[in-house]
């Protein structure tokens, strides 16, 4: 079972990453999972405008700092952008299980957050990086996953260079909106090459109560913080 | 934890809790979570046939709640029984096994099937879900209906059976005296409020199901309201709930004449709040210079003999 444990942690900065913002909280000895899992984050004290906590996968965490890559929306993502410090539960659900070989790391927009800390667990493996945008201003952070990545704007996709690395000898590990997960789990699929997605829902609860996180895996609506938000890529494709 | 703290233990329909605290069906996996400190598990709605659920997108944040439309997804009655209950029979709390249908024979079969499982201490009839169009489930807006079914589940069980009803009618104490009129052990209200958001940008519902239902701080009143009432127009222990998120939530709830209050959407902000809750209603019973939480029911009826110290 997930430790349910709700922590107070305090804010070391809140620094914009072109139009995203990186939420750095100090560390507090607790646990803080791996690559790919999540936290439910609030504003604490908790925002009126706000009920319910954001489901948030960390850009990074060591014991020094948990760090959130923003893309500021709404009333919650405003709050936690304005707060001194933010309330915590997790790390809940299931994140990448990382496969030797080379890795590719494919990512969509605020779909990046999750990649840093997945990059920096590869350590000296051989890994690539593509990243796709909207525009020049939401490419900034590509430098937080990989000063090297290849970077595409819209209207080109990022499957697009992905298709021409196909068939890749190692792993795929993408995070991105849905229409570019199922994307990028077709290309996998016809190309026979392994591949994780990250997967996005919106979220009251993180640990399972609620059912309102389905997304369509092995031909079902199942709840995404139970079964992800990593899953094999075949699952959606099912 | 509270095991013999009398300042919160109570009995519902002859169960024995440790404290007054509940869950509302539907807003706790203990499977994947833990009981969290409740003094009875409710499990979510199980119907005959497997239910896959509505489609996304299924919750919305509103102001002071969230919008839902789940659409009942559950298992089913079989793979309930064999591989849930089971597992649900070692939370060591008791077990309160809520169930719906489509039809007088859905409920019939759910309630024989889960009767003769020696680990369930009560039944809930869920017959007010406010996110499936047609049916049974959805009967708790007619007394008649619900009287009938009420007096159909009464003679298949032994067990406890308490009745959930929903606060979007015109006069719920009536559903009420209808449920009683039938058999019905105690009241469990309020089931979400009939509810709806649209997207600011496509101005389109937001929930895949259309409509929804309404929980959260934004339905407190309206469950106070109900359980007020219903205390009034019955006899029956009530599991009062509908926004509840603090202990003064509780106190009130317990005011309007609830003996168990239930805990909802509030777990999914804060999953440390049941257990708090217990805690924090012992420190209030003593702090009050009162002996036991259920001095407090019904005081807002004036029906106690002394009046509550103010704090």
């Amino acid at each position: 079972m997930p430790s349910l444990a709700t922590r107070s942690l305090p804010l070391l900065a809140v620094e914009a990453v072109g139009l995203y913002t990186l939420l750095r909280l100090q560390a507090d000895g607790g646990e803080v999972g791996e690559p790919g899992q999540f936290f439910m984050l609030q504003a604490d004290p908790e925002p009126a405008s706000a009920y319910l906590p954001r489901a948030l996968s960390a850009c990074w965490a060591d014991s020094g700092e948990i760090a959130f890559l923003l893309d500021v929306r709404g009333e919650g993502t405003r709050a936690l952008a304005h707060a001194r410090r933010v309330r915590l539960t997790g790390p809940l659900g299931r994140g990448f299980a990382i496969a030797p070989g080379p890795a590719l790391l494919v990512g969509g927009g605020i779909g990046a957050a999750v990649l840093p800390w997945l990059r920096r667990a590869l350590g000296g493996a051989d890994a690539g990086t593509l990243l796709g945008f909207r525009t020049p201003a939401h490419a900034v952070c590509a430098a937080l996953v990989d000063v090297e990545a290849t970077i595409v704007l819209e209207p080109t996709l990022v499957t697009e260079p992905l298709a021409r690395l196909m068939p890749f000898a190692g792993t795929v590990y993408a995070c991105g909106p849905d229409p570019m997960l199922q994307a990028v789990a077709a290309l996998c699929a016809e190309h026979a090459v392994d591949c994780q997605l990250a997967m996005e829902a919106p979220m009251a609860c993180g640990f399972g109560a609620c059912y309102g996180c389905a997304v369509r895996l092995d031909g079902s609506w199942k709840r995404l913080c139970v079964e992800g938000p990593v899953v094999e890529a075949s699952r959606v494709l099912g | 934890m509270f095991l013999g703290d009398q300042r919160v233990a109570t009995s519902l329909c002859g169960i024995d809790l440790e404290t007054p605290i509940v869950n509302g069906s539907g807003t706790l996996d203990a499977l994947v979570a833990g009981t969290l400190g409740v003094a009875a598990f409710v499990t979510k709605t199980v119907t005959l046939n497997p239910r896959d659920g509505n489609p996304p997108q299924r919750i919305a944040e509103t102001p002071s709640g969230m919008v839902n439309s789940i659409g009942l997804a559950n298992p089913g009655l079989d793979v309930f029984c064999e591989r849930d209950l089971p597992r649900l029979g070692e939370l060591g709390v008791p077990l309160i096994v809520s169930v719906g249908g489509w039809s007088p024979a859905e409920y019939a079969a759910a309630v024989r099937r889960i009767s003769a499982d020696p680990r369930v201490a009560a039944l809930e009839l869920n017959i007010s879900c406010p996110n499936v169009d047609s049916g049974c489930i959805s009967i708790g807006t007619d007394a008649g209906e619900t009287r009938r079914l009420v007096e159909l589940c009464r003679g298949l069980t032994d067990l406890p059976l308490l009745v959930k009803l929903s606060p979007s009618v015109a006069d719920v104490a009536a559903i009420a005296v209808a449920a009683e009129a039938g058999g019905a052990d105690g009241l469990v209200l309020i089931n979400t409020v009939r509810g709806m958001a649209i997207d600011r940008h496509t101005l389109r519902p937001l929930l895949g199901g259309g409509g929804g239902g309404l929980s959260g701080p934004a339905v407190k009143p309206v469950g106070l309201h109900a359980v007020f009432h219903c205390r009034r127009a019955t006899g029956l222990p009530i599991v009062g709930m509908g926004g509840v998120s603090c202990v003064d939530d509780v106190l009130q709830y317990l005011a309007a004449g609830s003996t168990v209050v239930g805990v909802g959407t509030a777990i999914f902000r804060d999953p440390g709040l049941p257990a708090r809750l217990a805690r924090e209603l012992a420190d209030e019973i003593t702090a009050r210079g009162l002996t036991s939480a259920s001095e407090v029911v019904g005081t807002a009826h004036g029906t106690t003999a002394k009046a509550l110290p103010k704090l």
